[in-house]
Order: structure tokens, then sequence, then C-alpha cells
């Protein structure tokens, strides 16, 4: 059965700047993404993946091609389209408590209470927050604050989650643990995911498919179906032999460039 | 705990310091005691004016002209604060005048207070408010035009209207830089009211003061001083209460 795809990227090109002094920083992206899927981009520092989940989240307009999502060209944020950032200590508000920086989308969604604050304790149930709602993100350790930071997307119902880097600066037990949370979640409730990262065993470990980026400017140069069913497991799928030939093709690929 | 305690007593230990060095250079004479009381004598003014009641009136006179000056410059140096704070055109076309209205004395625009509004209350009022605006208003420019763009992106993929941005991302995040902005403000405010209730002979602390320095009523005077110090005091303390308060997220156990 064929999927219609929920993302479609189409000859994408970005650069800043303009005249002389532009600079690009993605040229000739396309790809899909189907409804459901876990899609990771891989690449080395500078290739423009960050720019590229911004341009999805509508955070940024693409210089030349279209990105639609359901078949919508992609030029302002949506709630469909949630973002989770790779610095999660700037990306909550410091002077909220826990449930409050949850209760933020919810607001924005118009949710009242006494709606909202039954909302928010089922998402901090979720994300194994309940016993921190009270605190400030200061707080709480970096594996908490982010844990807080996806509670908060999820509150508004995204159908695309846009994750940056989310574990890049946790410790391994804290990265591996909330992998397994969040693919776990996003196969529950069928949302599809874009993942960014630089580590390359984790986009294998986690996505449907991988696509990898060079540097300079940034483009595709390489996309593979994992082919290995979820849920995975941090132990089983990491000696699985499909796994470590990935990982060898890859890692090659990712040295040429 | 007990540092706390060691501390409010090594302060309260300075000031019986001072107060007992006070009460000897009066006791032998230094200085005559027609211009210079005692502490004594100082309190016992003090104490009577409590009694019979005499102390209420010019107090709250005071008091009431600093705060009406003080509430109506923080209300608008924010509300003006945060309009040109997120603006970026806005700062560079108003920047430079502000810096120059700024160092301006506050008292030195009395007599133009006095030319439209006359030596009365209102006058009083303008010339507080001016006086105490600008370090709420600049400390509200700075507050809002530095909000975190992380925040500033989060605002965006959460979709949140113009109103909310400026409610629950802004003012939260400039609230620091504003709280320590009103607190001089209302420095400032006490500054002026003494200044023009002395001025243009409105009543209150500060008319009571110069009027007992002319008459030689040297206790008076100084109980007016060391009212007027307690009234400073208390005011600050109470600003760093609600500060304590509001952003108790600053100051937090790890």
């Amino acid at each position: 059965m064929i999927q219609a795809p929920v993302i479609e990227v189409r000859t994408v090109g970005m650069s800043f700047g303009n005249g002389t002094g532009a600079r690009a920083v993605l040229t000739d992206i396309s790809f899909d993404v189907v409804e459901g899927a876990f899609l990771c981009i891989v690449g080395p520092s500078g290739c423009g993946k960050t720019t590229l989940l911004r341009l999805l989240a509508g955070l940024l307009r693409t210089t030349t091609g279209v990105i639609r999502c359901h078949g919508e060209p992609v030029t302002v944020p949506s709630r469909d389209r949630a973002i989770i950032f790779q610095d999660y200590s700037k990306a909550l508000l410091p002077w909220r408590t826990v449930a409050n920086n949850v209760a933020l989308a919810l607001e924005a969604c118009g949710v009242e209470e006494p709606e909202r604050g039954a909302q928010v304790s089922a998402l901090l149930r979720t994300m194994g927050l309940t016993r921190a709602a009270d605190q400030y993100p200061s707080q709480l350790s970096g594996g908490m604050q982010q844990r807080v930071q996806i509670a908060r997307c999820l509150a508004q119902r995204p159908r695309i989650l846009l994750m940056d880097e989310p574990f890049g600066a946790l410790d391994a037990i804290t990265r591996q643990g909330l992998q397994d949370e969040v693919t776990r979640l996003a196969l529950e409730l069928g949302t599809t995911v874009v993942f960014i990262t630089h580590d390359l065993e984790e986009a294998i470990y986690l996505g449907d498919h991988v696509i990898v980026l060079a540097a300079n400017p940034g483009r595709i140069v390489e996309r593979i179906e994992v082919g290995i069913a979820r849920p995975r497991s941090q132990l089983a799928t990491r000696e699985d032999p499909r796994f470590l030939a990935h990982r060898h093709r890859l890692f090659d690929m990712l040295q040429d460039h | 705990m007990t540092r706390r305690l060691a501390t409010i007593a090594g302060a309260l230990a300075f000031v019986a310091l001072l107060l007992g060095a006070w009460q000897l250079g009066a006791l032998y004479g230094a200085i005559s005691p027609i211009f210079f009381p005692s502490p004594v004598r100082t309190l016992e003014e003090l104490a009577k004016q409590v009694a019979d009641g005499r102390l209420w009136q010019p107090l709250g006179a005071t008091t009431m002209r600093m705060l009406w000056g003080w509430f109506a410059a923080s209300i608008a140096g924010v509300v003006i604060g945060a309009a040109i704070g997120l603006s970026r055109t806005a700062r560079e076309y108003l920047e430079p005048m502000l810096e120059f209205l700024r160092p301006l004395p506050a008292s030195a625009v009395i007599p133009v207070a006095v030319s439209f509004l006359g030596l009365s209350t209102q006058m009083s009022t303008a010339v507080i408010a001016f006086g105490s605006i600008w370090p709420v208003l600049l400390a509200a420019v700075h507050g809002f035009a530095t909000v975190d763009p992380q925040l500033a992106e989060v605002s965006s993929s959460l979709c949140l209207t113009r109103w909310q941005r400026l409610w629950k991302i802004a003012l939260p995040s400039a609230m620091p830089d504003i709280l320590a902005g009103v607190r001089v403000g209302l420095g400032i405010a006490l500054i002026l009211a003494v200044v023009t209730e002395m001025q243009a002979s409105l009543p209150g602390l500060g008319q009571n003061i110069l009027l007992a320095q002319r008459s030689f009523k040297s206790p008076e005077l100084y109980a007016g001083v060391v009212v007027l110090g307690m009234l400073g005091f208390i005011a600050n303390q109470l600003i760093l209460g609600i500060e304590r308060r509001l952003l108790r997220w600053r100051a937090l156990p790890e």
C-alpha cells in the first residue's frame, strides 16, 4: 500500500544573506515522510540540519523549493508541528513551575481550567514528572528538563514532532531511557517524527529511515531504510547484523564528506 | 539562621555605636544644642509627636505624595519601556533622547512644572513622576529588549498571540530588571516629595523640617529627618519583600 506522505520536501534550498555575500546553507533537499514514520537526519556540525528543522517548523522560510505538510505549504509555525529544542534549559520558562511550563502550551490553545489542570496532570504522569510538578526548571537535572519540554510539546497534540538533537547534552543512561520513551510514545500516538542528530548510532537505532547530510553546502548524500521493526531494544537492536551493516556503511560515508 | 541573627545584631550594634557617639558629642557641647540636639531629645520630640498625633498628617501627606508619583512613574515606565524595548526602530530613534533626559536633575524641572501647574499637589506629583520614571523606564527597555531569542522561538512554535507573548513571556522575563528599577525609583520619589514640599510650601514632612529649621526647633528638625529615614527604609524593605516573592525562582536550592 502506498501512503500519501505527511511531509513533502521538494528541492529546498536555503541561503542566508543576499547578493555576493549570500551563503548557501542547504541545496536541493528533497524527501518525503509518511504518516507515523520516524525519520532521522544525521550529519556533521555545520551541515544545516538545524536550519532544515526550523524550515520544517515554519520558523524560517525556504529560499527556493517548497515544504508541504498534510498537503499545505509550510510558511508559519502550526500547532500541528511541535518542535523540541536542543537547549532545554533555555526553552523552558525559568519563572514557571514544571506544571505551569506544560500548561503554557494549553493556554496557547485556549484550554481553560479545570480541563487544563487535568490535562497537565496526565501529561506529567506520562513523562514521569508528577513529583516535580511544583519545582522550577533550574532545580531539575538536564534529563528531567528535557522531559518537561517533551510534555509541553505533547500538550498541543501535534501530528508531527520535530526534534533538534534533543538528547545530545545528556549522559548515556538518561539518553537511552528517553530514546526508548520517545519512540514508544510516538508509536502509541501515531506521531510522525523528524529527529536531528549528529550521532550515527542514535540515528540508526531510532529511525525507520535515515538521511545523511554533508556540509558546505548542506546536501543529502545518502538515504537508507533501516528495516528493523519498532519497538526496538537497546541491546538486541544494536547487535543486529543489519544495524551493524548500516553503521559501517554510513560511518565511512560521514568520514568521506 | 544563627548567622542571620548575628548579622542583624551586628547591624544594630553599629547603629547603637553611632547614637552613642552622637549623644556624647551633644553632651559635651561640641556643637550648640540649638543646631544639634542630642538623640535623646530628638527621640523625645518624636515620641511627643506620636503621642499627640501631630506626626500622622505630615507623614501621611508625604507618603501619599511619594507613592502617587512613584506609582504613576512605574506604570508609565513599564508601558513606555515595553513599547520602546520591543521595537528595534523605536529604540534606535528614542534612545539618544532618553539619554539626554535621564541625567537631567529632576529638581531642575520644578520651575517648569510650577509655571504650568502652579504651587500645587499636581505639580509635586508631576515632578516626582518625572524624576522616578527613568530607572524604571530604562530597566524596562533593557528587560523587554533582551528577551532570550530561544524563548521567542518557543513562543512562535506554540503559536502564542501577540498579547500572550507580551504578558506571559516578555513581561516576566523583564521583571527582574523592572523590579530593580522601581526600587531605585521609589528612593528618588521620596527625595522629590521632600524637595517639592520645601519648594512649594506643600504640607508634609519636608515643609515641617524647613519650618523647624527656620524657627530653630532643632529637635523637631531632627525628628523629621529620622522619620524620613525610616520611611525610606520601610518602603525599600517592602519592595525587597515583593521582589523576593515574585523572583522566587531566581534563588532556589539546586
